[in-house]
């Protein structure tokens, strides 16, 4: 009975940790005739923040590919480290995709098209985020999640893990599914 | 030993109590305050420390869900942290001072509102440490501490040392009782042999040896003064018995002299009555002395009064006494339960005594006779006076009809 009750103290602390990690972060989606597109720029802008290349990145060129949704404001985020975001409209046949983008913005795509395109920029500095993958299974780090008012993200921690790209580990805890 | 004055003097082991007690006392309270005003100290500064690291953790814990703009979370963040029983509350305020999430340690029930007093005497200001988001500053954290943990240790304190002063009063006494034991004992001895000498006189009893070096010091001048005393005391009744002998006894003859007869005669009349018998007195006079004292000097006359006196003492049977009045008279008592008849017969030995002569010095040897006349008690009378104006007429008679052939 005491050994029992010595371990449940032991690992209140781990469950105290481990219990905020099962709800995602969630960023309310403000007023606005454009508000999707606003809270999308607001979280990307956030991922980026904890995003670190192997050099800095003074302007972060930004490929969007496919039909992107709610990527209109994109390039109007500023960094708190002072770098700007360029788009760039990346085609769909594009041969070396890593050589052009930091970041690939994936709106919807066909699923041969987008898995060809992860698998170009894989193992390079080019952070990839997908905008309409609820199951995040198309290989993305970051999977964007709409709900009505909120808007959060998955991470897949295999292609962040493959990738030379930095994501500072805090960001594991408010992603959903999270560490 | 004397009983103490019912005044409030205080014996030796109260006072050996008090200052102990004050001792120990000192000591106690110097040593709990001193460990208590060390341990707050130090435990407080481990406490600010602590509370700076958890306010440094929560920062670096809330920075990206204040990035992602995320209050619950951020809120989740701070509870994970902030979860300790040194943090009283959590407040994340944003740039412009508005508050974005609390946290509030969960209420502590009775002690609560005590706890905060004490809470805010401690830690009168929260620990503020900013959250930093790349160059910028995007919000700033504020620990209160909780002093439920530095309120235990005082507590805990202060009961340590009341159980300690509890331990001392009861230590402080049998300290006292074995000091009593080992310093008051060789004293109570001196003290006893100093009243037995006092009161009963016995310059015989001497202290033991204390077994404390000043004590043993004292107990050994003390000896020496009481064999002093006892020296002392020795002569002044080796004094006083020459004194009576001189003053009972004839110094020439060595007989009782008249004090001691006037004495021993009512002494021996008690006697008498007591054990309801008679005795005589017997009065001697020695003819013709003045002519011996005349013709012969003092010298001869002394000399015969000596052998009259040894003469008389051989006579005496256990019991009867001789005793010389002055000049030439001499007086016996008979031992009580004497008879006339038994003082008739020691008369008449006596008179027959003095045939043989005497050597006087000069080499003439002359004879000497006396007269001798007896009274007996109580037939006689029973007043000395009377008795021994008996015994004197009996004599005198006995010198008119010309007794002793002289």
């Amino acid at each position: 009975m005491r050994s029992l009750l010595f371990w449940l103290l032991l690992m209140t602390p781990t469950v105290t940790v481990a219990l905020p990690l099962a709800r995602p972060v969630a960023m309310p989606i403000g007023p606005g005739p454009d508000r999707m597109a606003a809270g999308v720029a607001r979280m990307v802008g956030s991922i980026l923040e904890f995003t670190r290349w192997p050099t800095e990145r003074p302007v972060v060129r930004m490929c969007m590919a496919g039909a992107v949704a709610h990527g209109d404001q994109l390039d109007e985020i500023s960094l708190s480290n002072g770098a700007r975001i360029a788009t760039v409209a990346l085609a769909a046949d594009d041969a070396a995709p890593a050589a052009r983008c930091d970041a690939l913005y994936l709106g919807s795509l066909d699923a041969a098209v987008r898995q060809r395109l992860i698998a170009a920029v894989r193992g390079n500095a080019v952070l990839t985020i997908a905008e309409d993958d609820r199951d995040c299974a198309g290989g993305a780090m970051f999977c964007l999640l709409f709900a009505p008012q909120t808007l959060s993200f998955q991470l897949n921690i295999d292609a962040v893990s493959r990738s030379t790209v930095r994501v500072d580990p805090r960001v594991l805890r408010v992603a959903k599914g999270g560490y | 030993m004397a009983e103490p004055s019912p005044t409030a003097m205080p014996t030796l082991r109260q006072l050996l109590a008090r200052a102990h007690l004050r001792l120990i006392l000192f000591a106690v309270l110097m040593a709990g305050l001193t460990l208590t005003v060390t341990g707050v100290t130090v435990i407080r500064g481990y406490a600010a420390r602590n509370l700076t690291l958890i306010a440094q953790t929560v920062a670096y814990t809330v920075e990206p869900a204040l990035v992602f703009d995320d209050v619950d979370a951020a809120r989740r963040g701070i509870a994970t942290v902030a979860a300790s029983e040194s943090v009283r509350s959590v407040e994340l305020h944003g740039r412009d001072g508005r508050l974005i999430a609390a946290w509030n340690q969960p209420d502590r029930g009775m002690t609560g509102g005590l706890s905060r007093i004490v809470d805010a005497l401690f830690w009168p200001s929260p620990v503020r440490v900013p959250v930093h988001h790349g160059p910028v500053v995007v919000a700033e954290v504020q620990v209160f501490g909780d002093a439920g943990g530095l309120g235990r240790y005082i507590l805990s304190g202060v009961a340590t040392a009341l159980a300690c002063l509890g331990l001392t009063i009861v230590a402080t006494q049998l300290l006292a009782r074995r000091l009593q034991r080992d310093v008051t004992g060789p004293l109570a001895h001196i003290a006893d042999v100093a009243h037995a000498v006092r009161t009963d006189r016995q310059f015989d009893r001497r202290v033991p040896a204390a077994g404390i070096q000043e004590v043993d010091q004292f107990a050994r001048d003390f000896n020496a003064l009481l064999d002093e005393l006892d020296e002392w005391h020795a002569g002044i009744l080796n004094e006083n018995r020459i004194l009576e002998r001189q003053a009972t006894r004839d110094p020439l003859t060595g007989l009782g002299n008249r004090a001691m007869f006037e004495r021993e005669l009512t002494a021996t009349m008690a006697q008498a009555d007591e054990s309801d018998t008679s005795f005589a007195v017997i009065y001697v006079d020695v003819n013709r002395f003045k002519q011996v004292n005349d013709s012969h000097g003092h010298d001869a006359g002394d000399v015969m009064l000596i052998v009259i006196a040894a003469r008389l003492r051989m006579a005496l049977r256990p019991g009867d006494m001789a005793f010389r009045l002055g000049g030439d008279e001499f007086a016996l008592i008979l031992a009580a339960g004497s008879t006339r008849t038994e003082a008739d017969q020691l008369s008449g030995q006596i008179g027959e005594g003095m045939i043989q002569p005497i050597m006087l010095p000069s080499g003439v040897s002359i004879r000497s006779s006396l007269s001798i006349g007896s009274a007996l008690y109580p037939q006689d009378s029973v007043d000395p006076r009377a008795l021994l104006r008996h015994a004197d007429a009996a004599m005198y008679a006995a010198k008119a009809r010309g007794d002793g052939r002289n």
